[in-house]
């Protein structure tokens, strides 16, 4: 199950944010993640509530925003949208294409909390 | 009180760090980082002895292990010089780890460092260990659709590699379907047949690795 060592990564990532910005606790995580990932969301979210109990983001609500494969085919110039995760062009046939999208494993945003200052 | 923050980080970016280290490492020294990735018992082990003398370069493993530490004493036997990491159940290598290995080995003389992931397909295939590039290696008998069930790996793989091919005749394999996968997700990796018990191929692997090692070595001058 590769969810498991995404969630360990996002939240190793997600604790090296927080204490830089001395943020306290996460209360949501926006992650952009490739379709050429694979990644099953309810998996990733299951296994991220696992990994972040007793971190800054125990409790955490995980959104994931699904990106599709997109290629630029340098034979024909289409930019094409890839349902399945094949590598070549759906309107020429050319495998002389270049990843434009499908590839993120990326955090967009975080909901946040600072310090309470009294 | 509660905030939105925009981040836009890779998720790997810290991991990265240490790749970045390992591979400037491997770039002053001028050695050549293979990662190599498949299942268990696909060959990767023994791919390695087969190549203990077949070689004009000197090489050693960095052996990515579960729990044991068979494989790496396997390596001794073939005179191979090998440095067992213990994952302690982790799926795959990360980063870090292997610049921590590389300080307990002495690789100064080395031309190629070959790291022997964790054997699976799935987990090694997210994460930068600082190699020059990827590996995938498959046995006939895990069946041809292979590629297409893994296609991060396949995708990134400079070079593909297909073992067991002895026992092509008394299995179901559709190699055909597999060089079409393989293609339709990597059109420039050459596919390597492999049969290690009689050896067949294995020249053809290491001059492929050769040539690397001199492109490697061309751009650093
Ligand atoms: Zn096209």
């Amino acid at each position: 199950m590769h969810e498991l060592s995404l969630a360990e990564a996002i939240n190793k990532t997600v604790k090296e944010l927080c204490a830089r910005s001395e943020w306290v606790r996460v209360r949501r995580i926006v992650l952009k993640v490739g379709h050429m990932r694979q990644v099953d969301a309810e998996l990733l979210s299951f296994a991220f509530d696992v990994v972040a109990k007793g971190t800054v983001s125990e409790g955490a609500e995980l959104s994931i925003l699904e990106l599709p494969i997109v290629f630029r085919c340098h034979a024909c110039g289409k930019a094409i949208g890839g349902e399945g995760t094949t590598f070549a062009c759906t309107n020429c046939g050319s495998t002389n294409v270049e990843l434009l999208s499908g590839m993120e494993l990326t955090i967009e945003s975080m909901e946040v909390e600072s310090q309470q200052v009294l | 009180m509660s905030e939105i923050v925009t981040i836009q980080q890779a998720v790997m970016a810290e991991d990265e760090k240490y790749a970045f280290r390992v591979r400037e490492s491997m770039r002053e020294k001028k050695i050549l980082a293979v990662n190599i990735i498949g299942s268990p018992g696909c060959g990767k082990t023994t791919l390695l002895e087969a190549m203990a003398s077949r070689t004009d370069f000197s090489f050693a493993v960095i052996e990515g292990d579960l729990e044991t530490s068979r494989d790496a004493e396997r390596l001794a036997t073939a005179k191979i010089k090998a440095l067992q990491i213990n994952t302690k159940g982790l799926c795959h290598l990360e980063a870090h780890v292997v610049e921590k290995a590389l300080s307990s080995l002495d690789i100064d003389s080395l031309d190629v460092l070959f790291i022997e992931n964790v054997g699976n397909l799935v987990c090694p295939a997210e994460f930068d260990l600082g190699e020059d590039f990827k590996v995938a290696v498959s046995s006939t008998p895990e069946g041809a659709d292979k590629p297409l069930k893994y296609p991060m790996l396949f995708a990134q793989a400079k070079a593909v590699l297909l073992t067991k091919m002895d026992l092509l005749p008394y299995i179901r394999f559709d190699k055909e379907m597999f060089l079409r996968d393989v293609r339709s997700l990597n059109p420039k990796a050459p596919v390597i047949e492999l049969d290690l018990l009689s050896g067949t191929g294995i020249e053809k692997w290491v001059s492929f690795l050769s040539e690397r090692l001199r492109e490697k070595r061309a751009h650093a001058v």
